[in-house]
């Protein structure tokens, strides 16, 4: 029962992608484009927490720990960019 | 003890299909919502929040063990980091000239930086 | 001195966290790994005034209390926005709004930002130059004057407490 509810949930962040990757493509400015991919990477987050306690494993943790924190960082990064042309 | 089991048992798998439910509902946002701001809205509030709620049941589930505190510890991560993102976000937009979507009511950040 | 101590005390929490295990060990090392890494970001705070150890106790019930609100304030923001993205017609009102705040100091205004942008229907997209107004995108923004007072009488006076 659990580990069918766990299966289903990672099939339902699957589902969840779809959306994001139709803004990736479609979406009519650059700022929309860097909430969907934000918002991916937030999916893909979740995806990495189940995942890492349907294997008992907690390296996929250490994974979904370092992928928030490099999301985090790129978004500002673009942010800025987009804003003030430069970076640093 | 078998009931405080079987009561945490119900109440983090509870959390896991809110959870699950939020981030879903929050992807659609993104796709059905009009503009840029819109989207900030929906993906901030509740993908944040059902993120949050996924990493606390994984947290009820396995106790205070390592994966267990990481998964708190990316959760509240997520949940301190998402509103400053959201603000980068909508001020580089309005600020590289998106323009808000045609039932807008009110801009009174326009006339302030150009 | 004291105030690399005191910084440290947080850095050396969240060391304990990343690592997994929250024990003394772990603690008492990332007590030590905290000065270091504050040194070069040292210059970037430029904290005005004296800040102790008792301030800082005396601020936790009332912390409390703001955190408290704050949890009932985004279960209510995920509810709504839940709502408006199921229902069948899309129907909303949105637009910027300009807000004054009386916050003064750097890390009241950081609170009262992330707060607007976690509570129901309002997200912070900027600060004027003179730090006194507030731009808010309001996803129903047919009473701005409405929006004005909710913020003030109902956030920012806790805030305020809190963080000040």
């Amino acid at each position: 029962m659990n580990s069918l509810l766990l299966d289903l949930s990672l099939l339902f962040m699957m589902v969840a992608i779809i959306p994001c990757v139709y803004r990736v493509i479609k979406g009519p400015t650059i700022p929309d484009r860097v909430i969907a991919v934000d918002a991916m990477t937030t999916v893909i987050v979740v995806m990495l927490g189940v995942y890492s306690y349907v294997q008992e494993s907690v390296f996929f943790m250490d994974v979904a720990l370092v992928l928030a924190i490099i999301s985090f960082v790129g978004t500002v990064t673009i942010s800025k960019y987009l804003d003030e042309g430069v970076v640093l | 003890m078998i009931t405080t089991e079987i009561v945490l048992e119900f109440f983090s798998n509870f959390i896991l299909i809110l959870g699950l439910m939020f981030v879903f509902l929050g992807m659609l946002g993104i796709l059905r919502l009009p503009d840029v701001y819109n989207r900030l809205h929906a993906t901030t509030k509740i993908g944040t929040l059902g993120a949050f709620g996924v990493m606390l049941s994984i947290l009820m589930k396995v106790g205070f063990t390592p994966i267990g505190v990481k998964a708190i510890t990316v959760g509240l991560f997520l949940l301190l980091t998402a509103p400053v993102a959201a603000h980068m976000i909508g001020r580089a937009a309005h600020r590289h000239g998106v323009d808000l979507c045609d039932i807008s009511v009110i801009d009174e950040y326009d006339k302030t930086y150009k | 001195m004291k105030r690399y101590l005191f910084y440290s005390i947080p850095l050396a929490l969240m060391w304990c966290f990343v690592h997994g295990s929250v024990t003394i060990e772990n603690f008492i090392f990332g007590m030590i790994l905290g000065p270091i890494a504050l040194r070069p970001f040292m210059p970037l705070f430029k904290v005005g005034g004296e800040l102790s150890f008792k301030d800082a106790i005396v601020r936790i019930p009332k912390q409390a209390k703001y955190f408290a609100i704050l949890i009932i304030e985004i279960l209510k923001a995920n509810i709504m926005v839940a709502r408006i993205v199921i229902s069948p017609n899309i129907d909303i009102k949105p637009g910027i709004i300009a807000v004054p705040i009386d916050t003064k100091t750097n890390g009241g205004i950081t609170a009262i930002a992330n707060t607007i942008t976690l509570t129901p229907g309002t997200l912070t997209i900027d600060i004027s130059d003179d730090r006194s107004v507030l731009y808010v995108h309001c996803i129903d923004a047919s009473d701005p004057d409405g929006v004005r007072t909710s913020i003030k009488n109902d956030l920012e006076k806790y805030v305020l407490e809190a963080f000040e």
